[in-house]
């Protein structure tokens, strides 16, 4: 009985408000590994990854030359339609599920914080959206290894950090969606629609205004990175080709203008979506949204 | 211990709680009594720190707006039922919990025993009786072993075993000399566990007063539940407390109290008025429950 | 055992130590010396140059045949022109030459024929502002030299090989390097065979010089793989072209050449396959293209709308983001896609082969509202890779009032691609991708076993929580 006692001054230095935080990324990592949406969104992942790989390499595979490149596509594609999807649904469902339950209301009543809670929430589903995510590309890569004798490994580890980044970023997202609903459902809902907005609707009414109103090509360019996913894409793209010139004029402006600031433009791009509404989310949770 | 002043807490035009101030002592047992909607949940809720409010709150020496966690580290609280994630396993909760409050895991074992959870760990959360989830409630409240406890009815959807299970447990908390606040709205309870009475009525504290005051003959008082049409309620209810009868709706048919010599004036008042009464209940007497042992 | 080593590395610090004067003690001298010994020989007869280091510009001015024997190196010094053949029948073999000048505007090469016919081979061109140049230098070899050209940006630099008005001659087994182009002027009935161009403008490029054959070269990463000008008859024959991506990035460019075949080549990952500008350009004339292997490009053909007479047959067309672009707007019509009931490969072919004769059953039509939507308004092309072309893809397929005409169409696509024997251009990087993948696998598993589990517990808790978690 005497050893009992080590486990919580074994961490003295660790501040009470991390502790706290990291027990609520731990429940909630282990509520993921538990729940149906988890482990339904990681074996779709996994298997649409696999099946893409397989599919661009087909025909070609046998000389190895395809390699990663053409993979590539075929999986940016694939992560841009699931993972905002996943991440959103995730932190949608996470804090507006809670308080329909009524466990948001007794999660609170301890002497925690409302801000270790939401961080630690978004701690933990990003955790778990990321391994999820791994799991899908690693087998991916293994179809690569295996039948495009793995060229690329730079440009593959590339596009995996880069789709956690925008796991990570959605998932704000979707954590601001939640704060601000009561209902899950209509958390869910709200997402579905924000995804439907950042995947189809935003591109299609640019292309659309393009057409219509001849945006010059900076115009067009600014426009379209205020979307994460676009600017989710660029910054795939140029971990792949060290240029945006395959996205024709306006990439070729955006390579000659911003040069090597692009990459640092389009990750401050992600980076300020996933900041902002996470501290927005923060703002709405501690100051405004009821229990 | 806890002290209230000025609290209003408003849902839109409709104030919740208006204006409620009182204190209380360390080691007092008090019962928050009104009937549903009178404010009792609110005002837990505005304790402890979980709703926004106007006013001033202090638990111990912490604030409750601007150190509600602090405060919250005094407080062990109970909701009317226990909302955990379904799927969590019974032992695994409380392991979450002590780590939320910093205590050592040897206490869960511990304190399931002293609830009488214990072999019931790999239980999920959803498989748990009702009694068993207020009991792991209480276990989580008394974690820490904090100076208050604060529970929010903690009895109102147990059956008559639970709930005594439950009144026990306060009981021996009341002895341990723990502060207690708790709201009900069943005389035995509060008859038996309160030292004072603070009732409400719409949002507002009407009175702070005592059990044996509230009901000056409360050795003599019972309770019993009259079953009416769901539609007369309401105007069952009215016509019992404008006879001057201390009535309330629980969702389970009327709960009157009248002396235990003349529990048949409810009934006729409203046999009187054409209320067809289709089952009546006395319930427990915790005094002479005590009395009995 | 630790002895052991201490006197192994000892002794073969000495031995380092000894040497090292050896190599410093390198033999040098001038070109003179060369010039000397050739001045002594019989035309004709053989000169072996002994191994050490020239400098000075060698010109050489009598028929013979001049070999390094061991490494010899003529330095130039970075001034002029480092090798002059200025005789015919010379062979120039096993030298190293390395530091001609650098001003554009001489011209200096690291060896300049002005007669012919030469041979050069086996040599090892380095640091020189042009390779080999020919002028007028009929009949010459050119043969497994390497070429390294000066580094610097790509518009100064000076030409990998160049020949000029010099016909008949044979240029095999050259790898080529950072070097401006490959370039032929009014050079006619030239064989160019197994040649490497790599990170160069353009890979083999021809101006005004007809009846070639170009086989088997390799041209990777260069701005533009084969580029012909004005030249006619020329057969471009198993080549591979790839990942040649500069601004116009083409794999095979021709403009206002008449008569040309390529055949089974492989275009790959580059910017365009291959470029048509009025190609050919004669109205009776025509271009083939069959059996080319042509995938993962950009775009994988681009004609200019006057286009007409190239015939395209057995040709593979694999997962090019356009497979066939016409370069502004207009259509394809006046080509051929299909000959004696044999068409081309698509890999985005949607229909089936029933019958089983390795013909799909319906025409291929090239038909994409997306890419119309380009041709119309070529900012649009920053939406490719996005859901929202797929969307607008799968818009028109379901809706044929909004589908566009077909800029051509194939009516016996065929079912299986062709068959062409690909360089290994790539390393192989198997390994590491067999490492990233268990990598990624075993963090995430680490992740959610190590993280997503609470912390063992001590004492009688162990049980406790090991059993719930489990």
């Amino acid at each position: 009985m005497t050893q009992v006692g080590l486990s919580s001054p074994s961490l003295p230095m660790c501040p009470s408000a991390m502790r706290t935080t990291l027990a609520f990324a731990r429940r909630e990592l282990r509520e993921a590994l538990t729940s149906r949406w988890f482990l339904l969104y990681t074996a779709a992942f996994a298997v649409l990854a696999v099946a893409t790989s397989f599919m661009s390499l087909a025909g070609t595979g046998s000389h190895g030359f395809a390699g990663f490149s053409r993979t590539a596509a075929g999986l940016l594609n694939l992560v841009m339609l699931v993972v905002p999807l996943m991440a959103m649904t995730a932190g949608a469902t996470s804090v507006a599920g809670e308080r329909e339950r009524g466990t948001l209301l007794y999660l609170l009543a301890q002497p925690v914080s409302r801000l270790e809670l939401l961080l630690g929430k978004f701690i933990g589903l990003s955790a778990a959206l990321c391994a999820s995510l791994c799991i899908g590309f690693g087998l991916s890569a293994g179809v690569l290894a295996w039948r495009a004798g793995g060229a690329g490994v730079g440009s593959f580890l590339s596009l995996v950090g880069f789709t956690c980044l925008l796991a990570v970023v959605t998932l704000s997202v979707g954590l601001l969606i939640s704060v601000s609903t009561r209902k899950a459902s209509v958390a869910t809902g709200v997402a579905v629609f924000v995804w439907l907005t950042l995947v189809f609707l935003s591109d299609l009414g640019l292309m659309a205004g393009s057409l219509l109103f001849k945006f010059r090509v900076q115009e067009l360019f600014s426009l379209a990175i205020i979307n994460p996913l676009q600017a989710f894409k660029m910054s795939a793209i140029l971990g792949l080709n060290a240029s945006l010139d395959v996205l024709g004029p306006a990439g070729v402006y955006a390579s000659r203008t911003f040069g090597a600031a692009l990459p640092w433009m389009l990750a401050g791009v992600l980076a300020a979506w996933g900041a902002l509404s996470f501290l927005a989310a923060a703002l709405i949770f501690t100051r405004r949204a009821p229990v | 211990m806890i002290h209230v002043k000025g609290v209003i807490k408003k849902f839109g035009p409709v104030a919740a709680v208006d204006g409620v101030s009182f204190h209380i002592d360390e080691g007092e047992s008090i019962a928050l009594w009104g009937s549903n909607g009178a404010g009792k949940t609110t005002l837990i809720r505005c304790l402890l720190g979980v709703l926004r409010f106007r006013g001033r709150i202090v638990v111990g020496d912490e604030n409750v707006k601007r150190r509600g966690k602090m405060a919250r580290r005094l407080i062990g609280y109970v909701p009317q039922e226990l909302a955990f994630h379904d799927d969590t396993r019974l032992g695994a909760a409380m392991i979450f919990f002590a780590k939320l409050r910093r205590v050592d895991p040897a206490r869960c074992v511990e304190l399931l025993e002293q609830v009488g959870l214990t072999g019931h760990e790999r239980k999920r959360v959803r498989d748990l009786s009702g009694g068993m989830k207020q009991r792991l409630a209480l276990a989580v409240a008394m974690l820490a072993d904090p100076p208050i406890i604060i529970l929010d009815e903690p009895t109102s959807n147990l059956d008559a075993v639970g709930r005594s299970e439950v009144f026990e447990m306060l009981q021996v908390l009341k002895r341990k000399g723990k502060t207690i606040l708790f709201a009900s709205h069943r005389p035995d309870e509060v008859i038996g566990l309160a030292d004072r009475l603070l009732v409400m009525e719409k949002g507002r504290l009407v009175r702070d007063t005592t059990p044996a005051s509230q009901w000056p003959a409360a050795g003599a008082v019972q309770t019993m539940r009259l079953v009416v049409a769901g539609e007369r309620e309401e105007s069952a209810a009215t016509l019992l407390r404008d006879a001057g009868h201390i009535v309330h709706l629980n969702g389970r048919g009327l709960c009157v109290l009248a002396p235990h010599d003349k529990k048949a004036l409810p009934i006729r008042l409203l046999a009187q008025a054409g209320v067809d009464i289709h089952d009546f209940e006395i319930l427990e007497d915790f005094n002479n429950e005590e009395g009995a042992r | 055992m630790k002895l052991q080593r201490a006197i192994v590395t000892f002794a073969l610090f000495v031995a380092g130590a000894t040497m090292t004067p050896a190599i410093a003690a390198e033999y040098v001298s001038t070109v003179g010396a060369i010039e000397k010994l050739i001045e002594s020989a019989d035309p004709g007869a053989t000169v072996r140059v002994p191994a050490g280091r020239y400098t000075g510009n060698l010109r050489i001015t009598k028929p013979i045949v001049l070999e390094g024997a061991g490494v010899v190196t003529l330095d130039g010094g970075g001034e002029g022109t480092v090798v002059e053949l200025l005789a015919p029948d010379i062979t120039f073999r096993g030298f190293t030459v390395t530091g001609s000048g650098a001003g554009i505007d001489r011209e200096p090469a690291g060896i300049r024929a002005e007669t012919g016919p030469v041979t050069i081979e086996d040599n090892r061109i380095e640091d020189a502002l042009f390779g080999i140049d020919l002028r007028e230098a009929p009949n010459s070899v050119i043969r497994q030299n390497q070429i390294r050209g000066k580094d610097m940006e790509l518009g100064r630099r000076g030409d990998g090989i160049r020949l000029w008005w010099s016909h008949g001659c044979v240029i095999e087994d050259n790898i080529v390097h950072s070097t401006r182009d490959m370039v032929f002027w009014y050079s006619e009935d030239l064989m160019i065979r197994r040649n490497r161009v790599e990170d160069s403008r353009y890979g083999l490029h021809f101006m005004y010089s007809h009846h070639t054959v170009l086989s088997e070269n390799v041209l990777l990463r260069n701005s533009v793989g084969i580029y012909l000008m004005y030249s006619n008859e020329i057969t471009i024959e198993g080549n591979t072209l790839a990942q040649n991506r500069g601004a116009s990035g083409y794999g095979i460019g021709l403009k206002d050449c008449d008569g040309i075949v390529v055949r089974n080549n492989s275009l790959l990952a580059n910017r365009v396959g291959s470029y048509i500008d009025n190609s050919p350009s004669s109205v009776d004339s025509s271009g083939v293209f069959e059996g080319n292997l042509i995938a993962f490009n950009e775009r994988g053909m681009l004609m200019t709308p006057n286009t007409h007479d190239v015939i395209l047959t057995g040709n593979g067309f694999v997962e090019n983001e356009e497979q066939v672009a016409v370069h502004g707007r207009g259509d394809l019509t006046l080509n051929t896609f299909t000959r004696d009931g044999r068409g081309n490969f698509w890999s985005n072919y949607a229909g089936f082969d029933a019958d089983g004769d390795g013909i799909g059953d319906f025409p291929y039509e090239a038909a994409s509202l997306f890419e119309s939507l380009i041709a119309r308004e070529p900012n649009l092309r920053l939406f490719v890779h996005s859901p929202a072309q797929q969307a607008i893809e799968f818009t028109a397929r379901a809706m044929p009032a909004v589908r566009p005409s077909p800029k051509f169409a194939d009516t016996a696509p065929l079912m299986t691609p062709p068959t062409v024997e690909i360089v290994q251009i790539q390393r192989s990087h198997a390994g590491l991708m067999t490492v990233c993948a268990i990598c990624l696998v075993g963090v995430a598993v680490l992740v959610l076993n190590v993280m997503g589990r609470s912390a063992v517990l001590p004492g009688p808790v162990a049980a406790l929580s090991s059993e719930v978690l489990v």
